[in-house]
């Protein structure tokens, strides 16, 4: 008896190589077991946003690595670089308008992803160290940030790091150390460039992968923490797979997020200032968006002299930090509808409230400067 | 116990097969049925519910062998294995073995001591090849952060362009920098200079003049404190930026920098804002004919007491 398929076809190129590859790898139980992840609940939309998180960094690495075909990372030459990128390379501009955005795109998004963790209690036992490798995670995102800044090398990317290293330097014991070492030496310059470039492009990628690795790592030994509201019962009838429901929404997730980037990238592309010279002249010193609400609350009246420098720019970040380091240890009610954990809720709301008021405060500021 | 594959199954009435698979709830993590291999008449779906007592080899149901028969029928295709899908947390649950499978364990691998020394070794010659390497990289890399300081003389300018007292004017300056193996380069630099009158001098020197020395403690140059110019380093005490001298509505005219809104006098103490000390003043000199020289050098922001750096 002959135990072909009824169909009777022959299988295609693309199925023949598949079978080729499964005999040697497993290729099939481990497509299974990545795509036909249970998803208790459902998939939802507000899960989407470490799909994109993962989606901008890969962008940001292509954009960064055909970006390095050009820009050289040298004092005299940095400037001059970005510019030929910028002004004749054919779609220089778009590339390093969407590196940009992307960064932009990349806070805006951490920001999500841990406000939803947060409110669905996803840090909670048993999740707890992948919130301490997300807070790290975290940390390494705003390093990115602020080392890619500098590169231009133009006023506002100068003036953004020597203020930025400055406040670094106020740690105590370790702060002078630190704010030498990543200077290159006592004031900026070549030396802080080239380490600056170094962090950037090897060290933090290097670190990112590694983490981002142990993240999703741990994520898929705990599984996804699910909905804060259901029944059991409830949940399990909802179950999807990762693949294809959850999938298609981080995939229109990504779509959206690359349209907004490459629409932000035509409309307000990369423009650099005059090259970074020793004295700002009229420029204004200011860090990226995103680290605006700490430059402007350093401007409150309590924050002044050496140790209320200190409080404003590392004490108080630095006491908000350890919050979120031990948040899971503390909070160890294992409740997870954040509309009955009020104390989440109120803080959260706050937190955000008050990051977005500095924020657009800064930016009014300006206007009262000169 | 948990019911084990394989086992016999008995009912009230009598023994009707053996358990050939176990449904577990993906949720709650829990054997949830039974397939039973009814002896050759197809398989039934037994919830846990209608178990009795599980021993060694054996479960007993607390059914008859009709009620069995007449129990759902397992549906193959409603299931998928564990190889086909990721349910977190559930192998552990599991203490269904399926048979074990054996290899021999090798003879050379029994020795517990040899395998201790062999790790140890690892970390040994981890240690070997790291240790050594520790002070080198650190040396390395911290090759351009102690630089020596340049104690040299510049000209900025004449005294003439000062023409009141009190008031804060800007000389911008141009200085070549060897920055390591960088083309030698010119870098423009400022310094805000102010004619003093006694009463402000006072302010600044407090009857004593001003020494400056250097790493090794010797003096290098005094600001004598009859001297009537000031010289401030253009640089913001408070985090570096470059302040200016502006009219301001309740103060009247004192240097202000826009990063943070410090402001200072005319002697440089400050007024108001975020400054932990007052301007930092520079070695000067006016030769006969008004050259004014100073000595550039720049001290750590934010703090204090001042630090000399560069």
């Amino acid at each position: 008896m002959s135990d072909t398929p009824s169909t009777g076809t022959q299988p295609t190129v693309a199925e023949k190589i598949f079978t080729f590859v499964d005999e040697r790898v497993g290729l099939k139980l481990l497509a299974a077991k990545m795509l036909n992840e249970s998803v208790p609940g459902g998939s939802r939309w507000a899960y989407v946003f470490g799909s994109i998180l993962l989606f901008i960094f890969i962008m940001q690495a292509i954009t960064g690595v055909l970006l390095m075909f050009y820009y050289v990372p040298t004092a005299d030459h940095a400037y001059a670089s970005t510019q030929y990128i910028l002004h004749d390379v054919d779609y220089g501009w778009f590339l390093l308008s969407y590196h940009f955005w992307g960064s932009t795109a990349m806070v805006v998004c951490v920001f999500a992803h841990m406000s939803q963790v947060f409110l669905w209690g996803a840090y909670k036992k048993p999740r707890e160290l992948i919130w301490l490798v997300g807070l790290a995670l975290f940390a390494l995102v705003m390093g990115f940030g602020f080392t890619g800044y500098l590169l231009p090398w133009d006023q506002r990317a100068y003036w953004a790091t020597t203020v930025g290293v400055e406040i670094m330097d106020k740690m105590p014991v370790l702060g002078d150390f630190l704010a030498r070492f990543l200077k290159g030496g006592p004031t900026p310059g070549q030396m802080t460039l080239s380490r600056f470039f170094v962090i950037h492009v090897m060290v933090l990628p290097a670190a990112l992968i590694a983490l981002a690795g142990l993240h999703l790592f741990l994520f898929r030994c705990a599984g996804p923490a699910g909905p804060f509201r259901g029944a059991p019962a409830e949940l399990k009838a909802k179950t999807d797979y990762f693949f294809p429901r959850q999938i298609w929404k981080d995939v229109v997730g990504m779509a959206v997020v690359f349209a907004c980037i490459s629409a932000m990238a035509f409309w307000e592309p990369v423009v650099l200032l005059e090259e970074a010279t020793p004295d700002p002249g009229d420029y204004h010193p200011e860090p990226e968006w995103y680290f605006l609400f700490i430059f402007q609350h350093l401007r409150l009246k309590m924050f002044s002299g050496e140790l209320g420098q200190f409080l404003g720019s590392m004490g108080l970040p630095g006491l908000l930090g350890m919050m979120l380091v031990l948040l899971p240890f503390f909070d160890r009610n294992p409740e997870r509808n954040i509309f009955k954990r009020p104390f989440a809720l109120i803080g959260w709301v706050m937190l955000t409230a008050s990051i977005l008021l500095f924020t657009v405060s800064a930016i009014i500021n300006r206007d009262f400067l000169d | 116990m948990q019911p084990q594959l394989k086992s016999k199954v008995r009912c009230l009435d009598r023994e009707v097969g053996e358990v050939s698979k176990i449904i577990m709830d993906p949720l709650s993590h829990e054997v949830s049925h039974l397939v039973v291999s009814m002896n050759g008449t197809g398989e039934r779906q037994v919830p846990m519910g209608a178990v009795q007592v599980v021993t060694d080899g054996l479960v007993q149901l607390r059914s008859s062998s009709s009620e069995v028969m007449g129990m759902e029928p397992f549906k193959r295709e409603d299931y998928v294995t564990l190889h086909e899908v990721e349910i977190p947390g559930l192998e552990k649950q599991i203490h269904v073995t399926p048979g074990e499978v054996l290899v021999p364990f090798p003879e050379l691998e029994r020795n517990v001591k040899r395998r201790a020394f062999f790790a140890n070794l690892t970390y040994v010659t981890g240690l070997f090849i790291g240790l050594p390497l520790v002070y080198p990289v650190m040396k390395f890399l911290m090759k351009p952060m102690y630089a020596p300081l340049d104690n040299g003389w510049l000209k900025i300018g004449n005294i003439g362009k000062i023409k009141t007292e009190d008031i804060g004017i800007q000389f911008q300056y141009k200085r070549k920098i060897k920055e390591v193996y960088m083309p030698e380069a010119e870098i423009e630099k400022n310094v805000w200079l102010v004619k003093a009158t006694p009463a402000v001098l006072e302010k600044v020197y407090q009857g004593k003049d001003v020494e400056f020395l250097d790493a090794s403690g010797k003096a290098i140059w005094t600001n004598k404190k009859d001297m009537p110019y000031l010289a401030f380093s253009g640089k913001c005490p408070h985090l570096g930026c470059a302040y200016k001298w502006r009219k301001h509505k309740v103060l009247g005219q004192v240097f202000l920098c826009p990063c943070h809104l410090s402001i200072y006098d005319a002697s440089g103490k400050v007024l108001d804002g975020p400054a932990p000390r007052s301007l930092d003043m520079l070695p000067i000199q006016v030769t006969a004919g008004g050259e004014v020289q100073i000595i550039d050098m720049e001290f750590k922001a934010g703090t204090k007491s001042q630090t000399r750096i560069v």
